[in-house]
């Protein structure tokens, strides 16, 4: 690891660099609901301190809706037409470490085997910096998950705001490294010690619950009445998947533009709803809504730790913050801890 | 960079359409690539996503058997919008087929062994790739035998073969009607699987059963498998979720931590036994 000193001035004119070079420039919106292609780089806006984003920014790589390829009808044959893809670099400015490791999470299941190019070409492309994050609240359990505030691990280049403005430049990786290099005039010499004084002010989240207590409680408590319970409040409106920086379960459908040519879309799905698993037959494996949550948590806490060593949850807090009933997936962790606890 | 598309089908001539019954038909289908037509390959038990462009795709086993490459064929009912589109279809109509995707029965190791053969209504399809497969192959298996229920006579599919699998005197076909379901002229068995299983009572020494059909159907008949002898890794069956990609990354054909498809859709009842009831 490298580091460097930018002052936000600098930063500005990097930014401003970036966009010339005609790289996608990722940062987020003044008002803190989600992220927007930066188109001038005075409005950068690095949130080190402030909420993080209703929505992460999972779309700029596993996108909410792209065709997967276009058909057009000949006579009694077809067409079948590969999509472009972006090949830009997507830099993501000002990540906080509960986005920054959202990507490599996600890459787990999308190189499973069989591997999908349009989330591979869009995650190589993608340079993130990482910003040390000094804001909780009462729905923030980064700790609990295995990551912290100033967690490096995801971002390429890490950020530490310190005093007049500046920044400590982190160079975390060799992608990082590769990347920066045209642009090091507008970084000086950077000084340790401030910023990992810096980062030592930082407060952490208290940890609420052990996620591996989590993982193995599901195993031989698959039907307690904890899931029916959250399950008896939960709308089923898919609010907390689509917030999700992680969640990646999706839809594949079919669109006609008209009688010769259409498309087939590949669109983020949720398995809160009840149409997800429902067969041909009217036979649904999650028929309720208890068995939906279940599924959520045995997910995010076992499967996917199971089969890829990975929670599949970065602590961010988006769908406990944003759920229109008020369910808190780290309370209901915590209650598992409880119960489990009890035994 | 050059990465395949993983979603993106081939696409499949309809040589051939069968009508089963008054709502299930088996298409014959061959790849219009002539070059991939002659290096495909698939293992009995294994699936495809087979496409309607403009309506969408759905997931059906390959219910021809690996021994015949040339062809591969699949049996549907229409109840949807993908099945219904597929009805329209002629001869000579274009469909798209990915796949195969997921595991398949263990044939190499039934080799040398006695093969029990279980299905009711339309879960004949899956255990009909295999019945070809090993009857292709008949002298690398010992006894075979057959046991096919259906609801009524109209709900048998694949009546041809099984007339045919009936003449046969190197196989032992059992098929069976549930009371009620019979016709005046019916030379069959009358009953439902489970006791006809009982009835026929096949060894349970050195043999594998492979069942598949409608849930109660298993439900019932392991029970009687177990009191004749068979062991639970002998019992083979097989497990449908609703899918869209086939290929472990949709999220939705999970029973627990087992993806039907890419740990599936092939399952011991040991395994099956495991696993929470979420299918």
């Amino acid at each position: 690891m490298e580091e460097k000193l930018i002052s936000h001035q600098n930063m500005i004119s990097l930014v401003s660099d970036l966009i010339k070079a005609n790289h996608l420039v990722i940062g987020q919106d003044d008002k803190s609901i989600g992220w927007k292609r930066i188109a001038d780089a005075a409005e950068i806006k690095i949130n080190h301190s402030g909420i993080p984003s209703n929505v992460s920014y999972k779309e700029f790589v596993f996108a909410k809706t792209e065709p997967i390829f276009y058909y057009k009808n000949k006579k009694d044959d077809f067409d079948l037409v590969e999509p472009n893809l972006e090949e830009r670099k997507i830099v993501f400015l000002g990540s906080k470490p509960c986005d920054a490791r959202s990507i490599e999470i996600m890459s787990k299941v999308f190189n499973w085997d069989y591997k999908d190019k349009f989330f591979n070409q869009r995650a190589e492309n993608s340079i993130i910096f990482g910003v040390a994050c000094n804001y909780q609240d009462e729905f923030c359990f980064c700790t609990s998950v295995g990551l912290t505030p100033t967690t490096e691990n995801g971002s390429d280049i890490f950020l530490v705001p310190l005093a007049e403005n500046n920044y400590a430049f982190r160079i975390v990786t060799d992608k990082g490294k590769d990347f920066i290099k045209p642009y090091e005039k507008y970084l000086s010499d950077g000084n340790s010690n401030l910023s990992t004084e810096a980062l030592s002010k930082i407060k952490h989240p208290e940890k609420r619950f052990e996620s591996e207590k989590v993982r193995k409680w599901i195993t031989g408590n698959f039907e307690h009445k904890l899931f029916d319970k959250v399950g008896e409040t939960c709308l089923g409106c898919g609010q907390c998947a689509f917030v999700c920086p992680v969640c990646h379960c999706f839809d594949i459908v079919d669109e006609e533009c008209n009688y010769s040519c259409g498309r087939r879309m590949k669109n983020w799905d949720a398995c809160q709803f009840g149409l997800f698993t429902l067969h041909g037959s009217g036979h649904n494996p999650r028929d309720n809504q208890g068995k939906r949550y279940r599924q959520r948590i045995a997910h995010k806490f076992k499967y996917y730790t199971d089969k890829f060593d990975e929670i599949l949850c970065t602590g961010c807090g988006r769908c406990s913050r944003g759920c229109p009933v008020g369910i808190d997936i780290a309370a209901v962790a915590s209650e598992i801890n409880f119960v489990a606890n009890q035994v | 960079m050059g990465e395949s598309n993983i979603y993106k089908p081939e696409l499949m001539e309809v040589t051939e359409i069968i009508d089963e019954t008054i709502d299930t038909r088996t298409f014959r289908l061959q790849f219009k690539d002539k070059e991939l037509a002659k290096n495909f390959s698939f293992k009995a038990g294994q699936f495809g996503e087979y496409s309607m462009f403009g309506e969408g795709e759905s997931t059906f086993c390959i219910a021809s058997s690996p021994t015949r490459p040339e062809y591969i064929e699949c049996s549907f009912k229409q109840i949807g919008k993908v099945t219904s589109s597929m009805r329209r279809l002629s001869v000579g109509d274009t469909i798209g087929f990915r796949g195969p995707y997921g595991n398949y029965f263990p044939v190499e190791e039934m080799k040398g062994k006695n093969v029990l053969f279980i299905a009711g209504g339309i879960g004949l399809a899956p255990v009909r790739c295999v019945i070809w497969n090993v009857l292709d192959l008949r002298d690398q298996f010992k006894d075979i035998t057959i046991v096919y229920g259906a609801r009524s006579f109209n709900d048998l599919v694949y009546k041809r073969e099984l007339k045919e699998w009936k003449e046969r005197k190197d196989i032992k076909t059992v098929v069976t009607l549930d009371p009620g379901g019979e016709v005046p002229d019916w030379d069959g068995e009358i009953g439902f699987v489970p006791a006809i299983v009982e009835k026929t009572a096949p060894k349970s020494e050195n043999t594998v059963a492979i069942v598949c059909g409608p849930p109660i159907m298993i439900k019932f008949t392991i029970p009687v498998l177990t009191k004749l002898g068979f062991k639970e890794e002998n019992i083979i069956t097989t497990l449908e979720n609703r899918m869209k990609c086939g290929l472990g990354k949709c999220g939705r054909c999970n029973v627990g931590n087992v993806y039907v498809c890419k740990d599936g859709p092939v399952f011991t009842y040991a395994q099956m036994k495991d696993l929470p009831q979420e299918y």
